[in-house]
């Protein structure tokens, strides 16, 4: 199928999913998005031709960080969201988890621990309540990489 | 409490949960090497009864034993109410597992 047609008939699928239904597997949903190798393919992927907006979300990472086998990623968002995107593009696929926000979590405050195999940077994009798109980047340092096992 | 750790305490009106669950996550990189499968978590969800609190699709690069941190409305949380961790990995393995929610009232 061509990746175009795939994309709409993704769209399609969404729109008609009620809002208040939770309990999406964007794995099962959108396989492209976790192949693909550059942060703007998978953001294509899985939301599509978007424009972000570079505000309402916040990342907190450190500086450098002495092991990238587990580096603290904080996300915050000032925006209600409905789902919310990790990306970073050290490694050979981009994304790394999507999260789907429940409705009546006003504002959005995670934080996990994540791989990255050298120094490079991580891209929040956010799907906002009111359909707009938000993204944050953040660039650090990584010491020691942490895919080499 | 062999394959999470779980904490869930409501402080005001938020729902503060840290969750570890044990996973090696082997990326494809690392498997290749080691002659192993990949195997990494791939779906978790966060539940009080019916009501999803967390819900998230993952990828292999999630750091081993990954821990994740969210919040969320403590609102209509009864005393007694659990939180459920749910996950899924590569392999097709699920665990489940429970624990009380602390600090209501």
């Amino acid at each position: 199928m061509e990746r175009r047609k795939f994309l709409g008939l993704g769209l399609a699928a969404i729109a008609l999913v009620p809002a208040g239904l939770s309990a999406k597997d964007f794995r099962a949903d959108k396989p492209t998005a976790w192949k693909a190798k550059t942060v703007d393919d998978a953001i294509k992927a899985l939301y599509g031709d978007i424009k972000a907006e570079e505000s309402g979300l916040s990342i907190k990472v450190p500086k450098i960080a002495s092991n990238g086998g587990a580096i603290p990623v904080g996300m915050k968002s000032d925006v209600q969201l409905k789902s919310l995107a990790l990306f970073q593009d050290s490694n050979p696929e981009a994304a790394v988890a999507v999260f789907t926000i429940p409705a009546d979590v006003k504002k959005v405050n995670y934080m996990t621990k994540i791989k990255m195999a050298k120094t490079g940077s991580i891209t929040l994009v956010g799907e906002g309540t009111d359909g707009k798109f938000y993204k944050v980047n953040k660039s650090l340092q990584v010491a020691l990489g942490g895919c080499e096992g | 409490m062999a394959n999470m750790k779980i904490k869930a305490k409501v402080k005001g009106d938020t729902l503060k949960c840290k969750i570890q669950a044990k996973h090696d996550m082997i990326t494809y990189n690392i498997a290749k090497k080691k002659g192993v499968d990949a195997n990494f978590i791939t779906y978790m969800t966060g539940k009080i009864g019916d009501r999803i609190v967390f819900e998230a699709s993952t990828s292999q690069f999630l750091s081993k034993n990954p821990i994740i941190k969210f919040e969320a409305p403590s609102a209509g949380i009864k005393k007694g109410d659990e939180l459920t961790m749910y996950w899924k990995d590569l392999s097709g393995k699920e665990v489940t597992e429970a624990k009380k929610i602390k600090g209501v009232k």
